[in-house]
């Protein structure tokens, strides 16, 4: 029975991937229709998703707080938190939500966004520390390059050359590369799963 | 869509389908005698889950924002089967593995993995329940890096595998890490992302390599194939690019040779 309802929901997953891939691809006729209900039952899920993790959020942390489990208390301030904007955004008080939101959380990611970069700077410095292979001494130099050519200096004008073919050559070529890899990596794994060779399928 | 990018959208499938599948046959009947070329960050990852065991710590597996429905389904998916991987290996010792997402839709796909990773040993007691967790982030995802810096003390983190998207972010995580002299390996499909998992982990993964796990951490043939496939596909890829730069060149460098020989 277990291996029927496998196969069953196994040629549902592969024939709505089928539909939706010819619906997006001729973009026209009964194929567009189905496909175009197909995404919004997906997105219909998706948004279902958030429920489960609000639940996620307060099993993990009541847990932790009932077992006293090493930062305990920052749970409580957690599920404190989530729950005063819960119960804020049913009373409709959007505004106090607002204000939460732009003055404790906006303000605390700023504040680690500008720790971002000391992270990024000790790492290069860490990177030249640990391995100094041939690799991570054209890092260094190009990120030198690429900091002194930014720099408002009229004098460093060959170093503001060297850094713009710098960006506009190796840099995009190779951020390129990474990106077509991607890519087709993605055609594959998206292939795989519509010809159902994916883990899932078969356990 | 424009006709031509149909056209081509289409022949890219056909091509990438036609090759997967003989890539398949192939990988089932001749594995043995196709090398995989080394990887070190997929070597690091049997070392890193056996030190968990050892020392009974859980080992942080992260998909960052990767979540399903949207353009990252698929990464979600390749993150998917390195989290079985590494829960498969993780299994036999007594602490799950921790998986963190800041996408609520990976939430499912890491439960029915985690849970299929240990009925494949039998061991579907000793899972926690509280071994996958959603920390819901903010517009930039630094709360989510907020959570994985403190959950790395409060959990006694063994080692962290941060795979998935992630930008900027990443830093202050793989940063966190290394102050505390945990292993980690990271990789993403944003370019920030993987600058600095490439700069500030002990081992990265770079471009398509992130899509392949199932075939260098597990024994399946189909996953096998799909790696053949990919090597087919970028130097097929490659070889198209050459042609199109030579076509390209082809005329101007005719050109300069017979200026250069006094012809023009």
């Amino acid at each position: 029975m277990a291996r029927l309802l496998s196969l069953l929901t196994s040629v549902l997953a592969i024939g709505i991937g089928i539909v939706t891939l010819i619906g997006l691809l001729s973009g026209v006729g009964i194929f567009a229709g189905t496909t175009n209900l197909f995404l919004q039952l997906t997105m219909i899920t998706v948004a279902v998703t958030i429920l489960i993790g609000i639940l996620n959020l307060f099993g993990v942390h009541t847990r932790r707080i009932l077992k006293r489990q090493r930062g305990w208390v920052y749970s409580i301030v957690l599920l404190a938190s989530a729950l005063v904007v819960i119960i804020l955004r049913l009373l409709g008080a959007d505004d106090a939500n607002m204000a939460l939101l732009e003055g404790v959380q906006v303000s605390i990611e700023s504040a680690f966004a500008g720790l971002l970069l000391f992270a990024l700077v000790y790492g290069a410095y860490r990177l030249m520390r640990q391995r100094v292979t041939w690799t991570g001494t054209l890092f260094t130099l190009v990120l030198i390059i690429i900091l002194l050519g930014a720099l408002p200096f009229a004098e460093a004008g060959a170093v503001v050359q060297v850094r713009a073919w710098l960006l506009a050559v190796p840099v995009s070529a190779g951020a390129r590369g990474i990106l077509l890899g991607i890519a087709l990596a993605t055609v594959v794994t998206g292939i795989r799963v519509l010809i159902g060779q994916e883990r899932s399928y078969r356990e | 869509m424009d006709s031509t990018i149909q056209v081509l959208t289409t022949v890219i499938i056909v091509f990438a389908l036609a090759i997967t599948v003989l890539a398949t046959q192939v990988a089932r009947r001749r594995r043995d005698s196709i090398p995989l070329r080394v990887v070190p960050a997929y070597e690091a990852i049997p070392i890193l889950v056996g030190a968990a065991i050892e020392a009974d710590r859980p080992v942080m597996v992260s998909f960052g924002s990767a979540g399903l429905g949207g353009s990252s389904t698929l990464l979600a998916l390749a993150s998917a089967e390195l989290f079985y991987q590494v829960a498969r290996r993780a299994a036999i010792g007594v602490t799950s593995p921790v998986l963190t997402v800041s996408d609520p839709s990976a939430l499912p796909l890491g439960y029915g993995t985690l849970r299929r990773a240990y009925e494949s040993r039998g061991r579907i007691e000793r899972l926690r329940e509280n071994s996958v967790r959603w920390y819901p982030s903010g517009p930039r995802s630094l709360a989510f890096a907020a959570a994985l810096m403190t959950m790395m003390g409060d959990d006694r983190i063994a080692g962290g595998i941060l795979f998935g998207s992630y930008g900027v972010e990443l830093a202050l995580v793989l940063d966190a890490s290394a102050r505390r002299r945990l292993p980690s390996i990271a990789a993403s499909d944003q370019l920030e992302g993987q600058a600095v998992a490439w700069v500030l982990a002990e081992q990265s993964l770079i471009g398509e390599e992130m899509f392949v796990a199932g075939a260098y951490l597990g024994d399946s043939a189909t996953q096998f194939g799909s790696t053949i496939a990919l090597d087919t596909l970028r130097w097929a890829l490659i070889l198209a690019l050459i042609t199109a730069s030579v076509l390209v060149l082809q005329q101007p460098v005719i050109e300069a040779i017979n200026q250069f020989l006094g012809g023009g």
